[in-house]
């Protein structure tokens, strides 16, 4: 989600720049930022609580381990006084005497430490602490009993336990011992700790936000990449070299970029092919259109014999019907560009070629052609609209060809329809661009011959529409061939 | 007057020509450029007075055949279906007097044919209809012999008509032709100097009024 954001904002940022300049821009967080922070943010709080722990650890340790010593040595004692302890020959003895021999028993050990109690009454305490709850019948415990209290800064224990002796007296131990040096200790080492930590964290921010940087680093490439090509470079291509995800990414941003790359050539290519088109027929209808219209204001405006007006007439119902004939022509040309349509259907060939010949046989008689066709093809899957008027420019194109008497033959062989006269034929530097819209090899022979310079880019669309190819043999002075060669639709012609 | 017309479309051809015929000129035709070469050394075509040459042709194109025309020293005006400024240029730096663009007006050729055959000094030195003589040096006119005194404008208009005999005006191009674009008169005035001229030439059946066009004057040589 946090990516999308990020690409989303960055997206809104780009489409601004181009009417407001970078205005948006800083409101971007950048992807590389965002994964710092939340791995330094996950960096810090884990080892942070792990530290807190071990402070609390070490500290309930030493607290505990120190207890334990002062317990231990209170039980030495207890039990050394226990020994030295003996009320029977005190016995009568003034009282005075009795706490001087307590005195002295407990000054033989730790002397600033300890509170003697006989039953409940205090009677030798040599700490600077005064015992509260000298009744509390804890302090006599067999397994001795200790507290820690808070006193005004400090940390006092106390732990007291029964002294063992002979004879009906009892005695209990209590010592007493200010342990705050070890809570100083504590603080001072969660102080250094606390140094080692942030110490720590500022090195692992340096090095997570050096490192997701020059993770993420190539996103920045592909999006400079990215932003290159909308703005028209299309050759444009990311470079990054890392084998991760965002390698892939751009691998996959890059074999995009070509593809469109590819098509919008493709589509300028083919906006160029019609824009040439366009413009020969702009061309083409030129003269038509001078004919016409200089005939008919000539009968407008001039005063013209009679017979020139006939003429005129004559002449502006010959140019108007050139111009349908290119127009219709034009019409088929661009319908096939648009949809391309095909009604296939088995055809067979003999009648296909037969239809042909009749259609273009007053055509021929006209020049005392003669138009033979020879048929070794059985059926044929095609359009079969489409397919005459291919073979019907063909033959038009061949009897344009050839002077009276002359001889055109349609031969259907295999994958190969040739259609070939014995005319003038064609120079061969100009064979490349017979099929090119409006190409003409002699302009004003074909155009009293009724050419629109049209008919040889139909048929090539048609043959491509079929998945055939035009081949065009010519000869100059002998004739020309030409013929459609089925390719990829080899397997539909049966024999 | 000759002009050759070399042109390889045959129906502008002879589009060409029916008006130059019409409007008093001779037109000779050319259908392509060898052919062209050819009969510039002929004496009858060498004598023309201009050539419109179209500029693709087959054989040799109308540029290539600017040298043939140059060394018979014949002007040259240039038609052609390419409009663009490039070609317009080589052929004018060529030194073609004009250069006109298809689809063109047939008025507007006549026109620059007669304004190219002045620059060049060729134009003709009297126009003739039936038995009124237009001397265009001594800018007089006579009638079977007797002078015709016309004003100015009258003379201005007489030959505009005459010049392009067969032709029809409309007012406003007459207006515009012999008073000048800034003239804000009305198109009765031509009206009127048209009556004078029939009066004076007994002109009534010669120059006619074309209705929803203007007038013509008639005549067939």
């Amino acid at each position: 989600m946090a990516v999308a954001d990020g690409w989303d904002s960055h997206c809104h940022a780009g489409t601004k720049r181009h009417i407001g300049g970078m205005g948006g821009r800083g409101r971007v967080v950048k992807l590389w930022k965002k994964l710092s922070l939340i791995t330094v943010t996950a960096l810090m709080v884990s080892m942070g609580a792990a530290g807190a722990a071990a402070i609390y650890h070490s500290a309930l340790y030493i607290e505990g381990k120190t207890v334990e010593s002062y317990e231990q040595q209170l039980k030495a004692a207890a039990y050394a006084i226990g020994k030295e302890l003996d009320y029977e020959p005190l016995a009568g003895f003034q009282e005075a005497t009795v706490n001087a021999y307590y005195h002295y028993v407990l000054q033989k050990f730790d002397v600033s430490s300890y509170i003697l109690l006989e039953g409940d009454k205090e009677v030798c305490n040599m700490t600077p602490f005064v015992l509260a709850n000298a009744g509390d019948s804890r302090w006599g415990s067999e397994e001795g009993y200790s507290a820690i209290q808070q006193n005004g800064g400090r940390y006092v224990l106390a732990a007291g336990r029964k002294v063992p002796v002979v004879g009906e007296r009892e005695y209990k131990l209590v010592l007493v011992r200010d342990i705050s040096a070890i809570y100083a200790d504590i603080r001072n080492q969660a102080f250094f700790y606390l140094a080692v930590y942030f110490g720590t964290a500022l090195l692992a921010v340096c090095l997570v936000f050096f490192m997701t940087k020059r993770t993420l680093g190539p996103l920045q490439e592909l999006q400079q990449a990215a932003q290159d090509i909308s703005g028209g470079k299309l050759e444009r291509r990311a470079r990054v070299g890392a084998r991760d995800e965002i390698g892939q990414m751009a691998g996959a941003f890059n074999r995009m970029a070509a593809q469109i790359e590819n098509q919008v050539k493709e589509l300028r290519e083919e906006s160029e092919r019609r824009k040439l088109m366009l413009g020969s027929l702009a061309h083409e209808m030129k003269t038509p259109m001078t004919s016409i219209l200089g005939y008919a204001s000539s009968l407008l405006h001039v005063n013209l014999k009679e017979e020139q007006k006939e003429k005129a007439l004559q002449h502006i119902y010959e140019e108007c019907g050139r111009l349908e004939r290119v127009s219709s022509k034009l019409m088929s040309l661009i319908g096939m560009y648009e949809n391309d349509r095909i009604e296939w259907e088995e055809v067979p060939a003999r009648a296909l070629l037969e239809r042909v010949s009749l259609l273009e046989e007053g055509h021929c008689k006209e020049k005392h052609i003669t138009l033979t066709y020879e048929c070794g093809a059985e059926k044929w899957l095609v359009d079969e609209d489409l397919m005459i008027s291919l073979l019907l420019n063909l033959v038009d194109n061949a009897v344009k060809a050839c002077q009276d008497g002359g001889n055109v033959t349609i031969t259907a062989q295999g994958r190969r329809i040739t259609v070939r006269d014995d005319g003038c034929g064609i120079p061969k530097e100009e064979v490349p661009r017979l099929t090119e819209a409006f190409y003409m090899v002699d302009k004003a022979r074909s155009r009293k011959a009724g050419g629109s310079g049209l008919g040889l880019a139909l048929c090539d669309r048609i043959a491509g529409l079929h998945g055939a190819k035009l081949e065009i043999e010519s000869i100059l002075g002998e004739g020309t061939a030409v013929s459609v060669v089925f390719e990829r639709f080899y397997p539909f012609i049966r024999k | 007057m000759k002009i050759l017309v070399i042109e390889d479309d045959t129906a502008i051809s002879e589009l060409i020509c029916m008006n130059l015929e019409a409007a008093g000129y001779e037109a000779c035709p050319v259908y392509d450029g060898l052919e062209a070469q050819k009969k510039l050394k002929e004496a009858d075509y060498r004598e023309a007075a201009l050539a419109l040459v179209d500029v693709m042709l087959p054989g040799r194109d109308g540029f290539a055949l600017m040298e043939d025309l140059q060394r018979v020293s014949m002007p040259v005006i240039y038609l052609t279906a390419k409009d663009d400024v490039l070609s317009k240029v080589h052929g004018l730096k060529a030194g073609a007097e004009d250069y006109m663009v298809k689809p063109f007006e047939i008025l507007e050729l006549l026109v620059r044919i007669e304004k190219a055959l002045q620059r060049t000094g060729r134009s003709r030195d009297k126009i003739t209809v039936r038995d009124v003589v237009i001397d265009l040096k001594e800018h007089s006119v006579t009638k079977a012999g007797a002078r015709i005194n016309l004003k100015p404008l009258e003379y201005e208009l007489l030959v505009l008509l005459a010049g392009n005999r067969n032709m029809a005006f409309s007012r406003e191009e007459l207006l515009r032709r012999i008073w000048g674009l800034e003239y804000m008169g009305e198109t009765r005035t031509v009206d009127v100097h048209i009556g004078q001229l029939r009066k004076k030439l007994g002109f009534h059946e010669v120059i006619r009024t074309i209705s929803k066009t203007g007038y013509r004057l008639e005549d067939w040589e």
